[in-house]
């Protein structure tokens, strides 16, 4: 009996260490930005209280129209994109998932063909350079409007809605856009807030295709802001504008106004994180995918 | 006849699948198309002019591809050797948790890295691992380890990889396991506690065995992104200190591609690695579809 307890209390021991890995980093940055500028460099990277509260960073960062326009461009992106997202993929979802037409089966062959063969990069960056789509927010939005591997979880929530409640509006005399706008939707919120978080997720996240198709800083999404400042260390693309226009008044520490750009990067998730685990996770498993 | 007559009755299906498909023709299409690229000269002005294998035979002779090529397989590899298991070790302490309170606590925590940005994730192990006062190198030096600036180290910065992928990949990761887990009957531990099987004989002869054909699956689909990497990883871990011992086929695309404006020769580099991806994904769904019944898609 006494062996097992000192196992159960081994195993209890082990996992919390492992969640001390992911929330002492994040708490540490956390207090690094809320940290008085003054005493930034008496804070170590494993201490998890900020040494004298202060929110200057937060005013400098917020005050700075590099950041707050980028966080502007990521919403839009995040919101628009997530959008056009949904509409394109719920329609496709309801007509393959809960209609019979001529060519569905060629429909359906041709998506699992554009699961297997990826284009490479260089075709897409000429594709959007060739419409003329370079330095334009939209291209982050149409590059990936539908994701093949969410368009066939959603089906996969469409096909479990009860056919005699199909049938019953059918026999009403509702037509196929009917069904699936007064009937299809109201039912599936579930999956479609699942599916909302996956696309919603991945365009606050996107960094990559706005590195190379957004060369004017003005129109950067936070991610790429950030990826500038604190991966290469950037700090001109930042501070380097705003030097003058503290004239020294107000003491600022780059490691603070860093940590403080990447918590202003994961709030939003923090924010959705309890819809997250309940509609992500499930819907995940569900679709029996890994991303 | 008949069948234009239901195509006419139908056109608002079709209608409503244009946009969607009007997308995959001009995102997907089109790319893979201009994949031939590869075997074409890129012209700003005109028409490209075809040449044949000339890129692959440039590729396959520069010094570049070989460490290339050499860099994207070790990485892979360490990946599956020391990542993959860790999930499952996570799955089986997890489950051993009674309280649900403490369970959902550290599913919760240990989920969250999944879904932050890569660039968050960099910011966050640059950050740890600060050779003057970030965390790793503060605990290492309690247990007399010297502090190294680990992110320049070539001797160090692959064992990065594998550690800050461990650490974004292997709570979510081990939800699979954990499904696979809760799906085994709670008879077979009753009849075992009966016989007197310990926690730990439990794990090892009923619940490891019962996961068998979930981390074969896992594992096999794995394999079948093994020329991927980790692009995102890499490309945000990246410095000069390191080029050399991490840049991977999908890096040298983007910074031969994009980077120096070779177009023709990096997609030609990017249509090579393509090719074997397609081998792997579609060789690993049959294997895996024939084992499990379960494919990649």
């Amino acid at each position: 009996m006494r062996r097992l307890e000192l196992s159960k209390i081994i195993i209890y021991i082990i996992l919390f260490l492992s969640t001390l890995t992911v929330l002492v980093p994040i708490l540490n940055l956390l207090a690094l930005s809320l940290t008085d500028p003054g005493k930034a460099h008496l804070m170590s990277g494993l201490d998890i209280w900020p040494k004298g509260l202060s929110f200057i960073n937060y005013e400098l960062l917020l005050s700075n129209p590099l950041i707050t326009g980028s966080i502007l461009n990521s919403v839009w992106i995040t919101v628009a994109g997530t959008f056009l997202n949904l509409l394109l993929t719920s329609m496709a979802a309801y007509v393959l998932a809960r209609t019979t037409f001529i060519g569905k089966k060629l429909v359906l062959l041709f998506l699992i063909v554009i699961m297997v063969f990826e284009p490479g990069l260089i075709p897409e960056y000429l594709l959007v350079k060739d419409l003329g789509l370079m330095n334009d927010l939209n291209a982050l939005i149409l590059y990936k409007a539908v994701n093949v591997y969410y368009l066939f979880i959603l089906m996969r929530f469409f096909q479990d809605i009860p056919e005699e409640i199909l049938e019953a509006s059918r026999i009403d005399g509702a037509g196929h856009f009917r069904i699936y706008t007064w009937i299809i939707l109201p039912l599936s919120k579930p999956g479609l807030a699942t599916l909302g978080l996956f696309y919603g997720v991945f365009h606050w996240n996107e960094y990559f295709r706005a590195t190379i198709y957004i060369s004017e800083p003005a129109k950067w999404p936070l991610q790429v802001v950030l990826r500038q400042f604190v991966v290469r260390k950037d700090n001109t693309a930042i501070i380097g504008s705003q030097n003058d226009l503290f004239g020294g008044a107000v003491s600022f520490d780059f490691a603070s106004l860093q940590a403080g750009t990447i918590i202003l990067a994961i709030v939003p998730l923090l924010i959705l994180y309890p819809f997250i685990l309940k509609y992500y996770a499930k819907g995940a498993l569900e679709g029996g995918v890994k991303d | 006849m008949k069948a234009l007559r239901r195509m006419r009755k139908d056109w608002v299906i079709y209608a409503m699948l244009f946009f969607p498909l009007l997308y995959f023709v001009i995102f997907h299409v089109i790319p893979l198309y201009g994949m031939k690229l590869a075997f074409q000269d890129y012209r700003i002005l005109g028409d490209h002019v075809w040449v044949g294998w000339k890129h692959f035979k440039v590729l396959f002779s520069s010094p570049a591809f070989g460490s290339v090529m050499e860099n994207t397989i070790i990485i892979s590899l360490m990946k599956i050797i020391f990542v993959f298991p860790i999930p499952i070790a996570l799955s089986l302490l997890i489950n051993e948790v009674r309280s649900s309170k403490y369970r959902k606590y550290v599913q919760s925590v240990v989920y969250l890295p999944h879904f932050l940005s890569w660039v968050v994730i960099a910011g966050i192990w640059i950050s740890l691992l600060n050779p003057t006062d970030g965390g790793v190198n503060l605990i290492a030096n309690l247990f007399g380890i010297p502090s190294v600036d680990y992110m320049t180290s070539k001797e160090h910065i692959r064992w990065v990889f594998v550690v800050s992928e461990i650490w974004r990949s292997a709570g979510w990761d081990s939800i699979i396991y954990l499904a696979a887990i809760l799906k085994i009957s709670p008879g077979l531990y009753e009849a075992a506690k009966i016989d007197g099987a310990s926690r730990l004989q439990q794990m090892i002869y009923i619940t490891l065995p019962h996961l068998y054909s979930t981390i074969v699956t896992v594992f096999i689909l794995n394999l079948g992104f093994f020329m991927n990497a980790g692009f995102d990883q890499v490309f945000n871990f990246m410095n000069d200190s390191v080029i050399s011992v991490v840049d991977i086929l999908d890096t040298y695309v983007y910074r031969i591609g994009i980077g120096n404006g070779q177009f023709a020769y990096a997609t030609a580099a990017s249509l090579f690695k393509g090719t074997i991806g397609i081998v792997l994904i579609l060789g690993t769904h049959f294997i895996s579809k024939r084992i499990s019944g379960k494919g990649v898609w």
